[in-house]
Formats: structure tokens, sequence, C-alpha cells
């Protein structure tokens, strides 16, 4: 039935795919961060013509599944598009990935931002700071700090949604374990070790939630 | 030093929260503007920084003259420069020790270096008393200690003109005493103050000038004998005697 030696033999060829699948996590989530800050400024602002801009973006992005968007932006926009069209399935990724979590991102993002009070923003004001200063020196550290648990949450999200890159050939974890499984039909052993894999980096994501927790609570 | 002219504030259009201010305000003078709950004393004080913009009537401070009805946000700017606030409920940065609230505008607006803006700090937290308190978030203080770093805050910008929006109304009673004496110290020193209390005992150790608000309008003013010895207003006549005796 379950093949140990067989096990032990493929968790490490399996594993030695985490640098793919990390440097691909952490790429999107440097993105997605920065989109996410965006858009949740301008949702907080409501600036004119770009807050419906933004809206929209957000209802698609949320709106439809990430499989679906993934296809859509490789498969579908290629053929109208010649710089999709030329693009490395990872970069592909990444991009989409991005785009989809720098959505979730902004929604906790302007939850933080809102949970600041308006006192610290007259404060500002008075002393004669700008808008731009105001939000970046006052508003958007505290907001982070309240939107930590939801922005580790994305992140993991993030991470898991990382194993949709071998639909487009890309051989992270999961690509690698898929050929894997081609070659033996030892799905049971590959794809446990697949998925304790994956249940360790969230374990570690969480671990290090738990220490910047702390290191804010001790702050202020 | 102020001058405000037909000064009026709506906000909802229909009922007038200030009628037709007209101040003027002379260099060094403190004014206390008293008055029960829902007068309009913080809407007139917070108008002079446009905190709350007014809806009719031109506001001067210093040099900066502007328009309710005609200005840009670098008029508004402008006129903030000339003052500074302390608010009711202290609203100091969470997100920095005592020390970081007091030196932000020196860094952000003034363009100070770090160093000159710590030193500028430090003589602050030693006027205000908080010395042994630099490195505290506001979090860890008093709600007493906190209104003397909001208070220093508002002194690191040197304004021409200081404003106080009831800056012991949220304070618990025991703590009251050691903001009333750190404004008092400030007062010594010949800033011009135009201060919003509940503190008629205080305003008149204080102030040079009293003006008392009644329905959104000024009905009396005068020095603090002149009001509170010798009140002529009938509403004046029976605040005082609600809240003194």
């Amino acid at each position: 039935m379950f093949d140990l030696s067989y096990f032990f033999g493929v968790f490490p060829v399996i594993a030695s795919k985490l640098q793919v699948t990390l440097s691909l996590t952490l790429t999107a989530a440097i993105f997605s961060i920065v989109i996410g800050v965006i858009i949740a400024v301008i949702g907080y602002y409501k600036i004119c013509f770009l807050y419906p801009i933004t809206r929209f973006y957000l209802s698609i992005l949320r709106g439809t599944p990430l499989v679906a968007q993934l296809y859509f932006f490789y498969y579908g926009l290629a053929r109208v598009s010649e710089i999709v069209l030329n693009m490395k399935p990872l970069t592909a990724v990444a991009l989409v990935l991005s785009l989809n979590t720098g959505a979730f991102m902004s929604e906790s993002i302007r939850g933080g931002l809102l949970s600041v009070d308006s006192g610290q923003k007259e404060a500002a004001a008075m002393l004669g700071m700008s808008e731009l200063q105001t939000i970046k020196r006052i508003v958007l550290p505290q907001a982070f700090r309240v939107s930590l648990p939801s922005l580790f949450n994305d992140l993991i999200n993030l991470l898991k949604a990382t194993s949709l890159a071998f639909m487009l050939g890309v051989r992270d974890i999961m690509g690698q374990a898929k050929s894997e499984g081609a070659q033996s039909f030892r799905y049971f052993e590959i794809y446990l070790a697949v998925m304790i894999i994956y249940w360790i980096l969230v374990l570690g994501f969480s671990h290090f939630h738990k220490i910047m927790d702390r290191k804010c609570m001790d702050m202020y | 030093m102020i001058e405000i002219r037909d000064l009026r504030k709506s906000f909802d259009g229909r009922t007038d929260i200030l009628k037709d201010i007209n101040i003027t305000i002379k260099k060094g003078e403190i004014v206390a503007i008293l008055g029960s709950s829902g007068t309009g004393k913080s809407t007139l004080l917070r108008c002079l920084n446009y905190l709350t913009k007014p809806t009719n009537g031109s506001i001067r401070i210093g040099t900066t003259s502007i328009d309710a009805k005609k200005h840009t946000k670098k008029d508004i700017m402008e006129l903030r420069s000339h003052s500074a606030m302390v608010f009711q409920n202290y609203n100091l940065f969470k997100n920095k020790t005592a020390m970081e609230n007091i030196i932000e505008a020196l860094i952000c607006i003034n363009k100070k270096s770090k160093k000159d803006a710590q030193r500028i700090g430090l003589q602050l937290l030693e006027k205000v008393g908080m010395l042994d308190r630099k490195d505290f978030y506001p979090s860890k203080l008093s709600g007493g200690q906190q209104q003397r770093i909001g208070i220093a805050r508002a002194l690191a910008v040197e304004p021409e003109v200081l404003l106080f929006d009831e800056p012991t109304s949220a304070l618990d009673p025991e703590l009251v005493g050691e903001v009333l004496s750190t404004i008092q110290k400030v007062a010594q020193e010949g800033a011009t103050m135009v201060l919003v209390t509940h503190e008629i005992m205080f305003a008149r150790k204080i102030a040079t000038r009293i003006l008392f608000m009644a329905e959104g309008t000024i009905v009396a003013d005068g020095t603090p004998e002149e009001i509170l010895d010798f009140p002529k207003d009938e509403r004046l006549k029976r605040f005082l005697d609600y809240n003194v005796n």
C-alpha cells in the first residue's frame, strides 16, 4: 500500500521546487501590497474618476474564479495581445496572482484605514501637513497594524493559490508533483508530500505573523 | 491679529450654528469663550483654522485673509500656518512617541534636521514637565500627560495664535490641574490665545477678555470682571448662576 521508501525518495524531489513556489509567492505578495495600498487609498479618499474604476476592478477580480482569470489572461488575451503571447508562464501567473491578491488586500487595508480616528487627521491638518504626508506618516502605519491579521490571511491564500501555476505549465511544487505522478502513479505518497510541504509553509507564515503581532503590541 | 467678519456657519443649510460673528482680537490677548453646550463655541474656534469651513464671511489671522466663498487649498494651508490647536481629545498621533509627536511638524513642514528638531523637542518637553516620558507612546500616558504633549506639539510650530478647544473636558477631575497650570505657564509668556472652556474660574484667572456665546452669537464681550462680576445679559446671568453657584 503506502510505500515509505518511495515517499522519502519523492519528498525531496518535490521539495526541491520550494524555491519556485516561494519566489512566486514573495513576488506576487510585494506587488499585491503595492496594488492594495494604491486601491485602498483611492477608495479611502473616493478620488473622483479613479474610484469607479477601482470598484469595477475589484468587482471583476473578486467576482470570478482565479483559474478562469489565469486562463482568460494567458490563453484568452494571448489571442489579441502580442505581449501576453510572448510572456513566460511564470510571469503571467505572478501578474494574475498580484492583480487578484491585490484586490483582496486593498479591502483589508481599507478596513485598517477606516479604523484610524479622524481626530488624528485633524491634528495633522492643523499642523499644516498635506494629505499625502498625513496618510504616509500617520494613517497608513496604523492601518497596517490593524490590517495585519487579514493581510496574513490574504498572504496564506496567495501561497496556496500559487499551486495553480502548474495549469500553465510552471514547475512549482504542484507541477513537480504532477509530473512525478504521471511517471509512477504513486499519487498517495506524492500528494501527501505536497500537502505536508504547503502545510509547513503556512505554519511558518502563521508563526511569522505571531511574532510581528507581538512586536506591534509592544510598540503602542 | 485676528479679524472675523460676518462669519456664518450652517451644517445643513437651514439652521445657523454661527450667525454673523464679528470679532477683532489683538496681539497678546487671551480670549476665553464661554457658553452652554451647543452654542457654537467650538465651531467658531474650528473655523479659525478651517477644520470647519464657514458658510459665509472672512477670517484674517496675521497676514493671511481668507473668504469662505472663494479660497484655494493653499489659502487654507497658509491660514493654518499662523495658528496651532489643542484638542479636547488630545488627538495625538498614536504611532508616534511623545517626542515624535512634538517634532513631527518640525520635520515634515519646517524641514528641520532631526537633531535640531529634537533639541527643540527637549526644550518643549521640559516646559510641559514631560521630559521623563519622551519615549512613551500616547497609549502609555494618562490623559493629563497626553494633553501636555498636545500643548507642546502646538507650541513646536511657534504659532502666532494658540487655539484651545475645551482642553480639559475629557480629563478626570484630578488631572485637570496639571493641564491648566501648563496652559497658564504658556499664557504668561505673552502668547495670543483663544480658549474655549467650561472652567470659569480658570478663565477669570488667565483671560484678558471673555466672550459669552448663546445660540450662535456673541451676546457679551468684555473683561473678566465685566462679564463675571457685573453680567448684564439675562442668558449670561442664568449661565453664571448655574455654573458658579
